[in-house]
């Protein structure tokens, strides 16, 4: 969609399509209508859907813990039925896969890669760079 | 029974099971959906791109969006030398989106419900990240477990902490997928089911009914934009974990 409203289309000049002024200026008009009705959608979008977002993050971050101290848990349980040790390494590792869990948690919280949004509002890929790979 | 939240996730042949190097092998209601969604990928892809015209009509702008999101993506986390990944993570998320998007028609069997399948795709993630890490720098991949300037002493407890975050990766890429879609899924059902129930008492319970309808028309719209969030999550964590292969000291 950004695409077409994009005025240093390849398109914008030498296309006969465009030769007329006023198809010119119509089409312009109406693109220039669609751009602002899209804004318009995407301010009202986010407050709709901040629960969700809020949700997903929450859920984002306790799955990464669970998955510390389950994988801590596993580990450690492992090395006990391998070595006949029960509960001494399931311990230890149990421990070191907390601390996983707060690693893994605290580097999701701070590294927060883009929103599709934000994704979205970035310049757009340029034409042409890609066919000659 | 009708309302059995669970059977919905219940594998059954459709074809089969032959016998194949000793091994009980049979076409299921998840291969079957595998197949549909790889077929819908392709067919809307190569109907998407038919006209391939400059200023791109409707079909082809949404060809061009789910096409430009995937690439500003892996250019942002990966930047340039990072592109070879691209049509890996752009086969992920689509296969995931369109997943979870089926999974919303009703009797539709969803495969992003299955831990065997969202856990196999983790795997694959990590394993890759494993292969091509050391496949680029040799052993010296392995300084990703021992982050820059620490002293020696805490190395002791943070290597085997570092080991067992970077094991737990395809544990939480994987169950988050799954238990997002297996949530929405049976919360989904159990709300449908309750509107039935009520119904069935009578004039007091179709009133009383309204509630949970309601609630299930909120659920739905909320399963698609969550559909939708995993998919891209997984994408972008694909891309963040590939970026360990590509750079791995911290």
């Amino acid at each position: 969609m950004a695409r077409s409203v994009d005025p240093k289309g390849p398109n914008s000049e030498s296309d006969p399509k465009f030769g007329d002024i006023s198809a010119r200026l119509d089409d312009l008009s109406t693109r220039l209508a669609a751009e602002k009705k899209q804004t318009d959608q995407q301010e009202s979008a986010p407050k709709q859907y901040q629960g969700a977002a809020d949700y997903s993050k929450g859920y984002r971050l306790f799955s990464e813990f669970v998955a510390g101290i389950l994988v801590g848990g596993l580990v450690g349980f492992g090395l006990d039925k391998l070595i006949g040790t029960l509960p001494l390494f399931l311990i230890m590792f149990l421990l070191i896969g907390f601390g996983a869990g707060i690693l893994n948690m605290s580097r999701a919280a701070n590294r927060t890669p883009p929103t599709p949004e934000e994704l979205a509002k970035m310049p757009k890929l340029r034409a042409g760079e890609d066919e000659d790979k | 029974m009708v309302n059995d939240p669970i059977h919905q996730f219940r594998i059954h042949n459709i074809l089969g099971p032959w016998n194949i190097f000793g091994l009980e092998i049979g076409f299921t209601n998840s291969n079957l959906f595998m197949a549909i969604i790889v077929a819908v990928i392709v067919g809307f892809l190569l109907l998407a791109a038919r006209k391939g015209t400059l200023v791109p009509g409707r079909l082809q702008s949404v060809g061009e969006m789910w096409y430009g999101l995937i690439h500003n993506m892996v250019d942002n986390v990966l930047g340039e030398e990072g592109m070879v990944f691209f049509p890996l993570v752009f086969s992920l998320f689509s296969f995931v989106l369109v997943a979870n998007l089926l999974g919303m028609f009703p009797y539709f069997f969803t495969v992003t419900s299955q831990v065997i399948v969202t856990a196999a795709l983790a795997m694959f993630v990590v394993g890759l990240v494993i292969v091509v890490g050391i496949a680029r720098h040799g052993l010296g991949w392995f300084k990703l477990f021992t982050p820059h300037g620490i002293h020696w002493g805490m190395l002791v407890i943070i290597t085997p902490i570092e080991f067992i975050s970077f094991l737990s990766r395809p544990i939480s890429l994987g169950l988050r997928l799954f238990g997002n879609m297996l949530a929405g899924h049976i919360v989904l059902k159990v709300f449908a089911g309750f509107v039935v129930s009520l119904v069935a008492l009578g004039l007091g319970g179709i009133i009383g009914s309204l509630a949970p309808l309601l609630m299930a028309v909120a659920l739905t719209a909320l399963e698609f934009l969550v559909a939708f969030l995993q998919a891209f999550v997984f994408a972008i964590l694909t891309c963040v974990y590939l970026n360990d292969a590509l750079h791995p000291s911290h």
